[in-house]
């Protein structure tokens, strides 16, 4: 008798399917791709940041030899606008309200040759008053930015549970401050590029990096005024994507215009220096958070007022108020919250989705007040945190359900592993301690959406499996990989149900003609969602597979199980048969069965009511963590020597690919802190490279301790929830409550870069205030 | 129309010629001209690392050479190190470590590692992180790329 | 499009200067700073670009008598590797040691740095602390002459020099230093290199009996050119090295620099900076 063991892949260091390929440098990515007879796309950008367009020559260009077609507004009358509020034309032509704002392009026989053609290309521009303000473009006679909206307000945000009146007048301690966030950009290592070609039956194929494919297609018909099944959007591996990928953006749409001019395939690609120019930013947001808690410790409300500077056109970052009122709501318990936002045009470059999607801002908010408050009343900031935060089944003032939910353990080990408490009183004993480095620590928890979240009509996944006659399994699942591992969790899933090795698994995720939908890769849904989706058709195929090997065999369908390749008896793991042998046997019979199956997994989370109210997400995840940091008061540079974190993710299903999550999003949140800013001055870009912008490098990265809380959701597969968001979320607050830790001072904008940091321990940093400007730095 | 100068040079161990406008960079030749699309375009001023190629053993950023400065060189891409056996234990690493999310980064990542490794057999992590301070990776944080160059040290 | 119409890559200083005297030809060494200026049009070739790196003369680290001949072609790798630099000019591989990273350290040069001038040129600050003089060559009419001259003196503005268009640097000249020099190099960073400085400061002296001689204080970042920082020196010449002379000389260093705000550092915080870390620096010279 032969007994295969079990061995569960869950939990387990499972390498990356497809890291061989790209260390090899095999991996092909967008520029890496060139299709037959394709021509090299370039956009001329305006040169000003508000202006009437008077006059667009293009004739020097269309004369320069290798040049197709040169196109301007003019050229596509049936252009209508794009974005969440419609009101972003591809190509403009009457006027240019930003510095990204793309007035042609060009198709021509190589990449330089489109260079020089847009160098060719004239235009004259009459200049008009130029507002880079949301305060300003909200006042009486500001100049109209978008026609669609006079008043300049792009949207608003109104959100209430409880009464913050009444919440305030329960309080014995009120504080209120404003809080400035910035903008920094995604950098993704690999730039912007796509490839428009027209097959000769006029369908369209475009090779487009998008994080919504399905949404893609759709909305490309609609822009052409094609059926939608005329179109087909494949996908080539991505150079990074963290949310700027999920709108429509011109570019795009601009290629797809060459290419039907010049009825030749149109390839367009941006410079590093276009993609900081061009690529969308994440949310700046000016905020002012009034709190209030009583003296045993319990939150009473919470008060916010923001103003997004929705830039010139509308993206999502409008939108990140959904996840924001989350945050404000639900981040630990608050029994009254009020919420406002005023999204507000200027002439500034447009903000899109970006990991996190408006939570880093909200944190920074409510996580440097936990600690104000916790100070205020005398209480140290982890009892202050643990008394307010949720426990499993509570739910929240917004009406999300907190099932699973590892909070306070997330609090208290995080706590634990640093030792937070002591530090923390140590540091603060030795703020007036001669020498000029000082040591802090501080501490900030995040709440986030685990279980995707129901925005669209629909937040599922579809998948379709196949297994051939070798026990090999197709896996074709609408979730795109964009780098963060999602077709090695996805393998691991199906492996796990149908007890084969990872080396059994095909992944097809990147052709939305093969592939079934799903809305997109965002909101950290795809572990969770595509996981179920997956799981699900495993089953149906595991099920049929046992069915048949019952039949068979005459042992009870009950008592059969999948281990190692082999059907087996599930209590002893005895070997009845191979599974590929099984799966010919079928295949080759009279019968002749193969084992195809498809499930589309939709979870049971609801769509919010018209007060933003209801249980969005089908799981919520937590996290804490504690940041360790060392100021040189001589100079104001904070290093970030350690991150201890502690992840509520349900169930750990790839180690290796959820450590990646976390020490990425770590790195990242160390950035947004303290590193990176986006200088956009009178609406242009100051710093479009890596020169001044500054990522963080190798040398500077934190020691890193990670804790994860398998708390065991019940909905998600295998038990896990999301996490790719998260880790970036809280750093910045942490950040902040240690920088007060070690030296008395706290900042309420970000960047801490050390002149800023210097400034604010000199005590000569500009006030943040509320509405009014604040002055510009040279730099900060 | 550019001036264009033809050179010889030994990539990754064939003697090649090409023919380049004499203001290419050695980057656009070897993506645009010779088809080595494994050297990657990541910001085309020195800042990042992802165009990382091996020129007379050392590192450099080939979008800051001009390409006729091959001329009579040896060069070496990351294509070029498929029988290393040095890079087969980084690739082996990267891949055992975790060390590769969307992977743009990762031929120059090896290719700098590689160098690493020969100057330093058994580097410690600081050594590490230094030598791969030039070179830029949004998703990983860097940390198993640091392990997976530790792991894949000498033996011994 | 460039005017270019000749590329050439002489294996030979004579060459290389017969080209040069034709005039309207752009020099390119290691490329790194060439080639992203062309891009951004800081550059535009002139009618010759001249490759000097494969002309032999101009590699070489040497000692000749108590001098340090360094060839302009010398990359920041090799002034890090030197055992002659490392031991006897310190100051100059701790520059280098902060310089981009390792990629542009291999193909960047010593004569590029040199005449690139950038005010916050790397190499420049500590050259300047170790009085360095640069040697240009020519062939005006026949035979190779040369010149040389202060680096001071041959930097006069932002990526200015008095490098004539028919001249080539052939190498930077350091003496030895005396017994009993310290040195201390100081670059503005978050990162250990890859930054283009916000500030740097250079400072080098004979310690004896506690007190400070010869002293030499160059400021980077802060002027057009890096500058010697006269009050500063003065603060501390012949003074013992004790808290009241290194207050008194960071002082004298905010005070004598005038920088500007940028993208990078306003000139307030540029100035507090070098006050502070001029203490900073002769306080670890103090502690020996």
């Amino acid at each position: 008798m032969k007994v295969i063991e079990r061995e569960t892949l869950i939990g387990k260091r499972i390498p990356k399917l497809d890291a061989p390929e790209k260390a090899s440098g095999k991996t092909r990515y967008i520029d890496d791709i060139d299709v037959p007879g394709q021509l090299w796309g370039k956009i001329l950008r305006s040169t000003r940041v508000h202006a009437r367009i008077k006059r667009i020559d293009v004739s020097k260009a269309r004369r320069l030899p290798g040049v197709h077609v040169v196109i301007t507004a003019a050229d596509v009358p049936d252009q209508h606008p794009i974005g969440v509020n419609k009101d972003h034309p591809a190509l403009k032509g009457d006027k240019v309200r930003c510095i990204r704002d793309e007035i042609a392009a060009v198709a021509a026989d190589s990449a330089a040759i489109a260079d020089e053609a847009v160098r060719l290309i004239e235009v004259e521009y009459e200049d008009l008053p130029v507002v880079v303000d949301p305060e300003a473009s909200l006042a009486a006679g500001a100049p109209v930015i978008n026609e669609k909206h006079a008043d300049n307000v792009a949207m608003r945000f109104d959100y209430a549970h409880g009464d913050v009146v009444q919440g305030e007048a329960e309080s014995d301690v009120v504080i209120e401050d404003s809080f400035k966030l910035h903008y920094v950009t995604h950098c993704c290592m690999g730039v912007s590029g796509v490839i428009a070609e027209f097959d000769a039956s006029g369908n369209l194929l475009l090779h487009s990096n998008t994080q919504v494919p399905f949404l893609h297609k759709r909305e490309f018909a609609d822009l052409l005024g094609m059926d939608p099944g005329r179109i087909r959007i494949v996908q080539p591996p991505i150079g990074g994507g963290f949310g700027s990928k999920l709108d429509i953006y011109p570019f795009e749409i601009i290629a797809v215009y060459l290419a039907r001019a010049a009825q030749r395939p149109v390839k367009l690609v941006y410079t590093r220096a276009e993609e900081f120019l061009a690529s969308p930013t994440r949310q700046p947001v000016i905020l002012k958070l009034r709190s209030g808690c009583r003296k045993d410790g319990t939150l009473t409300f919470r008060s916010v007022e923001t103003l997004h500077d929705n830039g010139a056109y509308t993206s999502w970052g409008a939108t990140t108020p959904f996840v924001m009122m989350q945050t404000f709501s639900s981040l630990y318990r608050v029994p009254h919250c009020k919420y406002h936002t005023t999204v507000a045009y200027t002439n500034n470059p447009y903000a899109g989705s970006f990991r996190g999607y408006g939570n880093l801002q909200a944190t920074f908010a409510v996580d440097s007040h936990m600690d104000k408050l916790a100070e205020a009343i005398g209480m140290d900031p982890l009892a202050f945190r643990l008394k307010n935060a949720q426990a499993p089944g509570e739910v929240t003032g917004q009406g999300m359900v907190f099932r699973s939910c590892g909070f306070r353990d997330c609090l208290t080990t995080a706590a634990e592993r640093s030792g937070f408490l002591a530090q923390h009183i140590r540091n603060r004993a030795a703020q007036r301690a001669p020498g000029a480095v000082k040591r802090g620590v501080g501490m900030a928890s995040m709440l986030h959406v685990g279980g995707g979240a129901k925005i669209y009509p629909s937040d599922g996944c579809g998948t379709i499996l196949k297994i051939d006659d070798f026990a090999h399994v197709t896996l074709m699942t609408g979730a795109s990989e964009i780098g963060q591992g999602s077709e090695t969790v996805l393998a691991q899933l199906v492996c796990e149900e149908l007890g084969l090795p990872m080396s059994a698994v095909t992944v097809v995720n990147n052709d939305t003609d093969i592939t079934p939908w799903d809305v997109g890769v965002h909101a950290s849904r795809t572990t969770f969602i595509a996981g179920n989706s997956a799981i699900g058709a495993a089953r149906i195929a595991k099920a049929k597979i046992l069915g048949a090997a019952a039949k068979k065999t005459g042992i009870a369908e009950s008592e059969l199980d999948l281990v190692g390749g082999f059907v087996v008896r599930a209590a002893t793991g005895e070997a009845i048969v191979e599974l590929a042998k099984l799966l010919r046997g079928l295949h080759f019979s009279d019968k002749a069965e193969l084992v195809m199956t498809s499930y589309y997994y939709e979870p049971p989370s609801v769509h919010q009511d018209k007060g933003f109210k209801g249980d969005v997400s089908a799981a919520y995840a937590w996290a804490t963590q504690v940041v360790e940091v060392e100021v040189d008061c001589d100079t104001g540079i904070v290093k970030m020597t350690k991150v201890t974190g502690a992840h509520d993710v349900g169930r750990v299903i790839n180690r290796l690919g959820i450590e990646g999550q976390i020490e990425g999003g770590v790195v990242m949140g160390q950035g947004y802190a303290l590193t990176e800013n986006l200088l956009i001055e009178d609406g242009r870009v100051r710093n479009p490279s890596f020169r001044d912008y500054k990522l963080v490098t190798a040398p500077e990265i934190p020691e890193m301790d990670l804790a994860f809380i398998e708390t065991m959701d019940g909905e998600g597969p295998q038990g896990a929830k999301g996490v790719g968001e998260a880790p970036a979320i809280c750093i910045a607050a942490a950040t902040a409550n240690a920088i007060y830790n070690a030296t008395g001072v706290r900042i309420y904008e970000l960047p801490f870069t050390p002149e800023k940091v210097y400034r604010a321990l000199k005590g000569v940093a500009p006030q943040v205030a509320w509405r009014t400007r604040t002055e510009p730095h040279a730099s900060s | 129309m550019s001036l264009a100068v033809e050179i010889e040079f030994r990539l990754n161990g064939v003697v090649r010629r090409a023919t380049v406008p004499v203001d290419m960079s050695a980057l656009v030749m070897l993506r645009d001209v010779l088809g080595l699309t494994g050297t990657k375009y990541g910001c085309g001023e020195g800042e990042c690392g992802a165009c990382t190629v091996l020129v007379d053993g050392a590192s450099v950023n080939s979008c800051l050479m001009f390409a006729v400065d091959c001329d009579g060189r040896e060069v070496t891409t990351i294509e070029g190190l498929a029988g290393d056996a040095r890079a087969e234990r980084l690739r082996r690493a990267f891949a055992e470590f975790g060390a590769v999310q969307c992977g743009f980064c990762t031929p120059g990542m090896v290719i700098q590692a590689s160098r690493i490794l020969a100057q330093h057999p058994h580097p410690d992590r600081a050594t590490i992180q230094r030598g791969l301070e030039g070179n830029l990776c949004r998703c990983t944080g860097y940390k198993k790329i640091i392990d997976a160059v530790e792991a894949a040290a000498e033996p011994g | 499009m460039t005017a270019l119409e000749r590329y050439a890559a002489p294996r030979a200083l004579g060459e290389a200067l017969e080209l040069l005297r034709d005039g309207d030809v752009t020099i390119v060494a290691g490329g790194t700073d060439v080639m992203p200026q062309s891009h951004s049009g800081k550059v535009t070739f002139g009618r010759t670009l001249l490759n000097v790196r494969r002309i032999p003369e101009l590699a070489a680290i040497e000692l000749e008598g108590d001098t340090v001949r360094i060839g302009a072609l010398t990359t920041i790798t090799a002034l890090l590797e030197s055992v002659l630099v490392r031991e006897r000019l310190p100051i100059l591989a701790e520059a280098a040691d902060h310089f981009a990273s390792e990629q542009v350290r291999n193909g960047a040069t010593v004569g590029g740095n040199i005449c690139n001038a950038s005010p916050a040129g790397d190499m420049l600050v500590p050259l300047i602390v170790l009085d360095a003089t640069v040697e240009l060559a020519a062939k005006p009419n026949g035979s190779v002459e040369t010149r040389s001259m202060p680096l001071q003196a041959f930097l006069t503005g932002p990526g200015r020099t008095r490098r004539a268009a028919h001249e080539l640097l052939t190498a930077v000249r350091v003496p030895l230093p005396p017994r009993g020099f310290v040195s201390r190099f100081y670059k503005y960073g978050t990162r250990p290199a890859l930054d283009i400085a916000a500030i740097l400061i250079g400072l080098g002296g004979v310690q004896r009996d506690g007190r400070m001689e010869s002293v030499r204080v160059v400021f980077g970042a802060v002027a057009p050119t890096p500058i010697r920082g006269a009050a500063t020196e003065r603060a501390l010449e012949g003074r013992p090295l004790d808290a009241a002379t290194i207050e008194a000389a960071a002082e004298a260093a905010h005070d004598e620099v005038r920088p500007i705000s940028d993208v990078r550092a306003s000139a307030w915080y540029r100035q507090e900076m070098v006050r502070n870390m001029t203490r900073r620096l002769l306080a670890d010279v103090a502690r020996g």
